[in-house]
């Protein structure tokens, strides 16, 4: 599993999901549909980002495009830190 | 729909012009093919939605219930939730909304309190009603779009579509008066354990014709409706806008409020209603400032007290929209006064006056009325109070007195006849010899540039008997220490309201509505510093 996937999964189930078993949070899962995150924790996800990776995450980019599931969080990181 | 409308058209023998759910039915006879409602790229017409209703309240009449039986509603689909609300009333049962954060413990509360008979429900919501179901003795039906297990229940699972039969024999709508109840909604339980307010048709009939017309709302008008329809403000949103032959475009997820916005722009609405945690978001998380919209031309807010720093940041936003400020509770239906857009400015930090149909007295603990500018607590009279909380007649009666409606509230009141807020009852810090209300604390550390939200509590001292401290959100990428923020106290307010302690918080815990849970920052630890 690649790095910023595994970090991911392990800040989503540290602070999210007390739910220990690895399967029931699919990579291509939607935050969004499953209900996995509320609207203040997206706000805790992002800080977390910013200071876990190094990165600024601009107002328009919080869209689902970039931050509903932990594919599309790992392939935003990417993207920003290259 | 296949069904010619011809055959079920009729305005039901029954149904008074005074109760909720013939605001549905003359909507769909003046706009049949308007939509009601839009959800994604879903929207149903009001003729849709009105059939809906009608096919659920043949069914539910069809299952006997018994007159005043209550509907429990747990859904986050917007068609089903609405068409099963109008369906109850119409059926001549009690509406229950129930919040969609649950839990089985608090879904366990809340259908034992009520004693609900029928649930409307989706199958995300099984797993919290079906270990359950056995312990509710007076629940009947679940209505859900598949089955669910329910071992050892007196409850049986009804397929969704089966409620929605157009060939069902067409019944006479029971008599509804204007003084049966129609809904129950349970406060956010900020203060305590959740009580069901009961709401008569008459109440809710009140409120939503004085809403409209304070806020001119019209068939022209198209509400961005975010907040959750199980509380009495999203209810009242609900309400108004169908009453007044209007739209709503609904998307109660707030997870990404850029999307949001794209629906607003893309719909083109009229309106926006929030509280003030969606305006928070909104203003320092999202893209707002790249936004234009030029068909919006009111946005309301209320749910708790907003701070004039971020009505003010509001107004700069949206320049050339009607912005009002709004006060109630649930216990008056939901609306007891506003403050006219004009005023904002001027009157920043108020909450207006009564709304047309209410009285507002500011009362001290005796009963007698205090001067201008004086403080004293807010009591309401208006055809808008509730009958009570469901059955609890000592906490009924503590807030349900001679004088009216006792909030709770503390309030004064300007030579004009303004209201500022001054605290939640429950929410003044005995500090020395001192009686402190929060919220100007909470004011003053808005102002602070560092500040994103804050909550301002009393924390028990032995010697003090109370000391303040500042629970405080800092804006997203700013550092700051609490020295700082007390220093800004210290310039601003008298040194007996400086806060004794400033702890940095992730978030500040809060209800589904967005009110911030206070009892929950009296026990917290601090987070980080």
């Amino acid at each position: 599993m690649n790095q910023p996937i595994s970090k991911i999964r392990s800040f989503i189930f540290e602070n999210f999901l007390f739910d220990a078993d690895e399967n029931s949070l699919g990579n291509d899962d939607s935050f969004l549909e499953q209900g996995i995150i509320d609207s203040t924790g997206v706000l805790e996800l992002v800080d977390w980002l910013e200071e876990t990776f190094n990165i600024k995450v601009q107002d328009e980019e919080l869209v689902p495009e970039n931050l509903d599931s932990v594919s599309k969080l790992s392939a935003f990181i990417t993207q920003k830190t290259k | 729909m296949s069904q010619e409308p011809s055959a079920i058209s009729h305005e039901p023998k029954a149904m008074s012009q005074t109760t909720i759910p013939s605001f549905l039915l003359r909507s769909a006879e003046k706009f049949p093919e308007k939509p009601a409602v839009f959800h994604g790229n879903k929207s149903l017409t009001y003729h849709e939605l009105s059939s809906l209703a009608r096919f659920q309240a043949y069914w539910l009449i069809s299952q006997q219930l018994g007159a005043g039986f209550r509907g429990g509603i747990l859904s986050d689909d917007p068609f089903e939730y609405i068409s099963a609300y109008f369906a109850i009333q119409l059926a001549g049962g009690i509406v229950v909304g129930l919040n969609t954060q649950t839990s089985e413990r608090s879904l366990k509360t809340l259908l034992a309190d009520s004693g609900i008979s029928v649930v409307f429900t989706q199958k995300k919501f099984h797993r919290y009603l079906a270990p359950i179901a056995s312990q509710l003795p007076a629940l009947k039906l679940i209505v859900s779009d598949e089955e669910l297990p329910c071992n050892g229940a007196t409850s049986g699972w009804v397929d969704r579509q089966a409620t929605l039969r157009e060939d069902l024999p067409i019944a006479d709508f029971p008599a509804v008066e204007s003084e049966d109840i129609a809904q129950i909604i349970y406060t956010s339980g900020t203060t305590g354990s959740p009580k069901g307010v009961m709401l008569r048709h008459a109440n809710l009939v009140a409120n939503t014709s004085s809403i409209i017309s304070y806020l001119h709302l019209t068939e022209n008008d198209k509400i961005m409706a975010v907040l959750p329809f199980f509380y009495s403000y999203g209810n009242s949103v609900l309400l108004t806008h169908i009453a007044a032959g209007g739209s709503l475009v609904v998307n109660q997820n707030f997870l990404y409020p850029n999307v949001i916005l794209d629906e607003m722009v893309e719909r083109e609405v009229t309106g926006f209603s929030g509280v003030p945690s969606t305006f928070a978001l909104l203003l320092n998380r999202s893209a707002v400032n790249k936004y234009h919209f030029p068909k919006l031309r009111y946005i309301t807010q209320a749910g708790a007290a907003m701070s004039p720093k971020l009505a003010g940041q509001l107004q700069k936003v949206f320049p050339a929209v009607e912005i009002f400020i709004m006060y109630g509770q649930t216990e008056a239906s939901a609306r007891l006064s506003y403050l006219p857009p004009a005023d904002l400015e001027r009157k920043m930090g108020s909450i207006g006056r009564a709304i047309p149909g209410v009285t507002l007295k500011l009362l001290d603990r005796d009963g007698l009325p205090v001067a201008d500018g004086e403080t004293g607590e807010i009591v309401a009279v208006g055809d808008n109070i509730m009958a009570g909380y469901w059955e609890r007649k000592q906490e009924t009666d503590q807030v349900l007195r001679a004088e009216g409606l006792w909030t709770g509230d503390l309030a004064r009141r300007d030579h004009e006849g303004y209201f500022y807020i001054v605290s939640r009852k429950s929410d003044m810090i005995k500090s020395g010899s001192h009686r402190i209300a929060p919220k100007e604390i909470e004011d003053i550390l808005h102002e602070h540039e560092a500040v994103h939200e804050v909550a301002v509590v009393g924390v028990e001292d032995e010697i003090l008997g109370e000391t303040i401290k500042a629970c405080v959100v800092l804006k997203p990428g700013v550092t700051c220490m609490p020295k700082e923020l007390i220093l800004h106290c210290r310039r601003n307010l008298p040194a007996f309201k400086v806060p004794h302690e400033v702890v940095f918080l992730n978030e500040l815990p809060k209800t589904a509505t967005g009110k911030i849970i206070k009892q929950q920052l009296m026990a917290t630890e601090k987070a980080d510093g």
